[in-house]
């Protein structure tokens, strides 16, 4: 109680002295600032800085080594008009729908597992999280074996059951489903666990008041756990928008070819270009880090637009 | 509490203004290159030979502390970050032949090798390969490491099976023109069915255009990548489909690999370089190559070059090592080293690259790589050829792979082609 009037007395000071006080308040509290500095310092260098230079470079022709030249807003025009950019950003929302929607749902239907499972609770964490701290290059390496044509799992499952061969890196929709269940399986567990953690943080009193009232367990999910997980599961959502409108290693190391080829062509068709593959292909392949910057652009104003869109779903879900 | 509070305070301040200063501090010691003890090269796995780099330490170790640092990942964006970061920049960088057009528009960069005496050495150098590492206003940018020449890779009983010529000389001979290379893919499908001559229709498409003088932007700025000679080269690939000699498979694949093994693609049409590819994607097919020439020209894919940066404090020293490390006899040993086809044809005629090879049946290699090696036509690459040229590359594919109607991909192409041309400002 009695720090209460010691914090009181410092605003009715300042009201008195308005003038004196800004510069006083640095000179006061300059070391707490000096403490926070070094996150801020990083992030000026390391995160505001290049986000400013992107946008410069934006609007300018820059092979990357030799003289900017201006280009005013030109690139962000011919990027309106590019059908390769929309089809890119077609292509990064189709894998992200196919991969996004069954790895919540069962991200949802393994933590609620977890939840009730008794024995070797952490043996089950550990597996379920340990393909999201795997190198994605060597799971796409995997992944590219397993979804091979004549040799690969998938395939030879599909023969098992009297199904025909999918030639599935050699055809759009097989390369955006491969693409897909590659990223779901590296984020399903992850998500789990979230989910895990936001289960937790129910209230066992609800679950004995809707058994009480005679709630069965499907009804006791969507009733009760359901609409509490709301922020967790917002939280889930724009997380993974955020990372799968971004993807790019998985269909790059994917559908590499050989030395010589583009690293960075998104396969037959281009079905597997995404938006952040194209852009590195018209920065490193093309040397047009301008029309690369703005392409940059492109894709953060898309990651962006879907993050409201999300945010907006699930809230206005929760206030209803 | 408030007291070490504090303490900590100080202590956590104390080390932000270290590290600043000290990042400062090392920001100052090598503002760009080095100084004159230290030497820095730049180059990739496989990029020069190990052996040829050790001893190059060795010679040089009175003079200068020479560097050679592996540069993993995606060289080329590293090197230009590098160097537009103007920090740190290697004092010799290689660069590699397929980035080379894009290097040369700023070879105000790099040091002119010729204001060192280069010319003096431009003899004992293949000329085309000579030519490529100097940029349109004269200035020599790079100096030649390696080079690339094609040939036809090809199983020996797979061919002996079908009927077709399977002796190198013969290959050579008889299938010297695309259409009795084409004749030959028909036979080979017709009595072992499953077999292909070819992974893919790229195959075809680029060595054709790699064959040619023009590539898909001239020397002015204009396409011509809508000319004869890649028309030329888009028939003859949309005629290989036609007659079905590709096989649906993509270069690198498990498929494809084990298609190779099992002598289901038999044959390729591949760099000097893709000797290693082979050697190490199907160790198991040991003794079953050989290799001929390739059908009408000889081609060339890949080979890179060394460079002096501006940077560099010392360009005569570092001239001085780099005409060393690629002399003819050290050329022979990164052959041995690491593949790397040499671009002194004096070191053609050495024992290191005349040994029989016992992947290829104990063949000669060198009798069909040397030769070619000579044989190739100068082209110019412009930095606008990667950008152009992809859109035509990537509809080709469509065509072998997706099956799609060769007319519309062709006009798709260049409807791409155009626009892409307008962005950069490449007229067409």
């Amino acid at each position: 109680m009695a720090t209460v009037p010691a914090l009181e007395k410092p605003p009715a000071a300042l009201a008195e002295t308005p003038a004196e006080q800004p510069k006083k308040g640095f000179r006061k509290y300059w070391h707490l600032y000096a403490a926070i500095s070094p996150f801020y310092l990083l992030f000026l260098a390391f995160g505001l800085i290049p986000v400013g230079f992107s946008f410069y470079v934006s609007l300018h022709r820059w092979d990357g080594l030799g003289s900017m030249e201006w280009a005013g807003l030109s690139q962000y025009q011919y990027l309106l008009s590019d059908s390769d950019f929309w089809s890119s950003v077609g292509n990064t929302i189709l894998i992200w729908a196919l991969a996004t929607f069954p790895m919540i749902f069962l991200a949802m239907v393994t933590a609620v597992m977890l939840n009730s499972a008794v024995r070797f609770k952490n043996v089950y964490r550990l597996a379920y999280f340990l393909p999201n701290v795997t190198s994605v290059v060597a799971i796409a390496i995997v992944f590219g074996s397993v979804f091979s044509t004549n040799f690969g799992l998938v395939n030879a499952l599909l023969q098992a059951v009297g199904l025909d061969q999918v030639a599935w890196l050699n055809t759009p929709w097989g390369i955006k489903i491969a693409i897909a269940t590659l990223m779901t399986w590296q984020w399903t567990g992850y998500n789990a666990i979230i989910f895990l953690a936001g289960l937790q943080t129910v209230p066992s009193e609800l679950y004995e008041a809707a058994r009480m009232d005679g709630a069965g367990p499907v009804q006791t999910f969507f009733r009760v756990t359901l609409p509490l997980m709301r922020p967790v599961l917002l939280f889930v959502l724009v997380i993974s928008t955020v990372t799968g409108l971004q993807s790019f290693s998985e269909p790059q190391v994917l559908l590499q070819n050989t030395a010589n080829e583009s690293t960075f062509s998104g396969g037959p068709g281009h079905a597997g270009r995404t938006m952040v593959l194209y852009f590195f292909q018209q920065t490193f392949d093309n040397n047009d880090f301008g029309y690369g910057a703005a392409v940059a652009w492109g894709v953060f104003l898309v990651v962006i637009l879907f993050s409201i869109i999300n945010w907006r779903l699930v809230r206005r879900r929760g206030e209803d | 509490m408030r007291l070490s509070r504090r303490g900590l305070l100080r202590a956590g301040l104390a080390g932000t203004a270290a590290t600043a200063l000290g990042g400062l501090a090392s920001g100052c010691a090598v503002p760009t290159g080095s100084t004159g003890r230290h030497m820095v090269l730049w180059y990739w796995d496989g990029g020069l030979g190990d052996t040829v780099l050790e001893k190059a330490k060795a010679r040089y170790d009175r003079s200068v502390d020479l560097q050679a640092i592996k540069i993993g990942g995606y060289y080329r964006s590293k090197l230009i970050t590098t160097m537009a970061g103007r920090a740190h920049i290697p004092d010799i960088a290689g660069l590699k032949g397929e980035d080379m057009a894009s290097y040369l528009p700023n070879a105000d960069q790099f040091v002119d090798l010729r204001t060192l005496g280069a010319d003096k050495y431009r003899s004992q150098y293949l000329p085309w390969k000579w030519d490529q590492g100097i940029a349109d206003d004269g200035t020599m940018v790079g100096f030649p490491i390696d080079c690339g020449p094609v040939a036809h890779f090809y199983q020996r009983a797979v061919f002996q099976k079908a009927g077709l010529p399977y002796e190198p000389a013969d290959v050579s001979s008889e299938l010297n023109t695309w259409e009795k290379f084409f004749g030959a893919g028909e036979r080979l499908k017709k009595r072992i069915p499953g077999t292909y001559l070819l992974s893919d229709v790229n195959a075809v498409f680029e060595n054709v255009v790699l064959q040619g003088s023009k590539r898909y932007v001239d020397k002015d700025r204009h396409f011509i990548g809508d000319q004869e000679h890649v028309r030329t080269a888009w028939d003859l690939a949309v005629e290989a489909k036609r007659r079905g000699i590709v096989s649906d498979l993509v270069t690198g694949t498990p498929d494809q690999l084990s298609a190779v093994q099992d002598g289901k693609l038999p044959s390729q049409l591949g760099a000097s370089w893709a000797t290693n590819d082979i050697k190490s994607g199907v160790p198991k097919t040991k003794g079953r190559w050989r290799v001929a020439d390739m059908p009408v020209r000889p081609s060339n894919n890949g080979g890179s070059f060394l460079s002096i940066t501006k940077a560099c404090r010392e360009p005569e020293r570092a001239f001085a090592i780099i005409t060393w490390l690629l002399d003819t006899e050290n050329q022979a040993q990164g052959f041995v080293d690491a593949g790397l086809f040499p671009s002194t044809p004096a070191s053609y005629g050495l024992k290191q690259l005349r040994e029989p090879d016992p992947f290829f049946g104990g063949q000669v290699t060198m009798d069909v790589f040397g030769p070619a090696a000579q044989k190739i036509a100068v082209a110019y690459n412009s930095p606008f050829d990667v950008a152009l040229g992809q859109p035509i590359k990537d509809e080709i594919k469509n065509v072998g792979v997706l099956g799609k109607d060769p007319k519309k991909a062709w006009s798709d192409a260049m409807s791409k082609c155009r626009r892409i041309a307008e962005h950069l400002g490449v007229s067409y």
